[in-house]
């Protein structure tokens, strides 16, 4: 609940499974972006309780919380991609902040990139990518400290309707791979080209489960 | 982990200064005005206790000898420094040498004191005290006795003014320190505006980084190495400046203060002086950034 009463979500219990590929889905305002939000302990609830792995995300300290995070991937529908650096320093970024030896990073992001079709494209900037082309290198930054969750928040909202297939497939493909995907998203016929479980959302309310 | 740490934050730290250099370089400009003026006045208090320090260490009554004093006067005047507690050693300086130290100390009246039909400098007695006897009444009470023992014509007791001389420079001490202070303050200030300006430019970049699970330590230390090298560099400039205005000003000092003090004793900063402005700029600029980097939560 944000300030003067008004409930982001409210009576909200839903169970995602290890290994599962879920659909967050409902109107703008519905409370999709607030439930990442709580999965990735950006915010904290104010009633309830959010578990991950059996962890309540609330009684985490502040050092605990980070380290909860580096084993969450995050893909923005902006991408979030910084400016100033080119693909390859963007997505081994976080490896690099983590602690990996300059081998260790190299080797990993030059791994993800070629896997998801980038690694041509290493030395440049994001300016001077495709919008595809970005959000992949923002997937790539999500994978590569091999994640064992993905939360993503209307990652084709900025794409058209092709290259919003292609990046769900890849979210399907990363999901084969045991990594547990939450989506959220608006776009019903990206839901129905997937065909996973989806939460329904409205005015914070959970109105549907399929 | 320390060492990729202070790898990652320095990296970043260079970065960033290299990107904003036209602010950071205003920044350490900010830090090197305010520690040229506190280490102007280091160099100034450094310099006056050196010269406070020879003065105290010389003469301190002089007595000045009549002209017509006999034998026996100047023997009875001999034995009544020897006996005082307070009389550490005592020097006769003759009339020639009075005349020699005149000529050496004021060479520009050098001419037109050869030409005097007589010298009319008179023989004196330089008499030191011992630093534990030095009780300002009992040394008040001894000159006067001193003034009417026969063949004197006059006494200089040396010590009150150089206590006031003192008292100047320790006033002088603090006026720097105050100053230096208020500057220094705003030094930190300009710092943390300017490390702030940096950290709002990378707020998208801060932000990934902590949805990553960066530690704090990560996300906070380039910030603080960036006040860091701010605070050194202005400091080392500000070094560079009082040392070039030195060298600018050194060959008029025999002129400025020959008749006062000997111009060799006037020195630059000593080199511990010098680290601990240096290091007193990184820590300056370390707080700068340290108060912008409390933002990153």
């Amino acid at each position: 609940m944000y300030g003067r009463g008004i409930y982001a979500l409210q009576d909200v219990s839903l169970v995602v499974d290890k290994g599962d590929f879920v659909f967050l889905t409902g109107p703008s305002g519905a409370g999709k972006s607030t439930l990442l939000r709580l999965l990735l302990r950006q915010d904290l609830p104010t009633e309830g309780q959010v578990k991950v792995a059996g962890r309540d995300l609330a009684k985490l300290t502040p050092g605990q919380a980070q380290s909860y995070r580096r084993g969450i991937g995050f893909v923005f529908q902006d991408f979030k991609l910084i400016a100033t650096k080119t693909v390859l320093e963007n997505v081994g970024l976080v490896p690099r902040v983590l602690g990996a030896t300059s081998v260790q990073q190299q080797r990993r992001t030059f791994q993800v990139l070629k896997w998801l079709g980038l690694q041509h494209r290493m030395n440049a900037y994001p300016m001077e990518l495709s919008g595809g082309e970005q959000q992949r290198v923002a997937i790539a930054r999500s994978l590569v400290n091999e994640p064992t969750l993905i939360l993503a928040d209307e990652p084709t909202g900025n794409l058209d309707p092709d290259l919003s297939f292609e990046i769900m497939n890849l979210f399907r493909d990363i999901n084969a791979r045991g990594t547990t995907v939450v989506v959220a998203t608006h776009d019903r016929e990206l839901i129905r080209h997937v065909g996973r479980r989806v939460f329904t959302l409205d005015h914070g309310h959970l109105v549907h489960t399929a | 982990m320390t060492l990729h740490w202070l790898t990652y934050c320095l990296e970043e730290a260079f970065g960033s200064l290299w990107r904003q250099r036209g602010s950071a370089i205003l920044s350490a400009i900010t830090i090197a005005a305010a520690f040229f003026v506190l280490g102007g006045f280091l160099f100034a208090t450094v310099n006056l206790d050196r010269v406070l320090a020879r003065w105290s260490a010389a003469a301190e009554f002089s007595i000045y000898l009549r002209d017509d004093i006999t034998q026996d006067q100047r023997v009875a005047l001999n034995k009544l420094l020897e006996e005082h507690p307070a009389v550490a050693s005592r020097d006769y300086v003759s009339k020639a040498d009075a005349a020699s130290r005149f000529r050496r100390d004021f060479p520009d009246l050098a001419e037109g004191f050869a030409d005097l039909p007589q010298n009319p400098l008179p023989a004196s007695i330089e008499a030191r005290l011992r630093p534990d006897r030095s009780d300002p009444t009992t040394l008040e009470a001894f000159a006067g006795r001193l003034r009417e023992a026969p063949g004197v014509a006059d006494v200089r007791f040396d010590r009150r003014w150089l206590e006031r001389l003192g008292s100047i420079v320790t006033g002088l001490r603090w006026a720097g320190w105050l100053l230096g202070g208020v500057l220094l303050c705003a030094a930190v200030l300009t710092v943390a505006t300017v490390v702030r300006l940096a950290l709002h430019s990378r707020r998208d970049e801060v932000e990934i980084m902590q949805l990553m699970g960066a530690p704090i330590s990560l996300l906070r230390g380039p910030l603080v190495l960036e006040g860091l090298i701010q605070g050194g560099l202005g400091a080392v400039v500000a070094l560079i400046a009082l040392g070039t205005a030195y060298l600018v000003v050194r060959p008029q000092l025999p002129a400025a203060f020959g008749p006062l003090a000997d111009p060799g004793l006037i020195a630059f900063l000593p080199a511990s002086l010098s680290v601990l402005l240096v290091l007193g700029g990184m820590a300056v600029g370390s707080m700068g950034g340290y108060l912008a980097a409390r933002h990153v939560r």
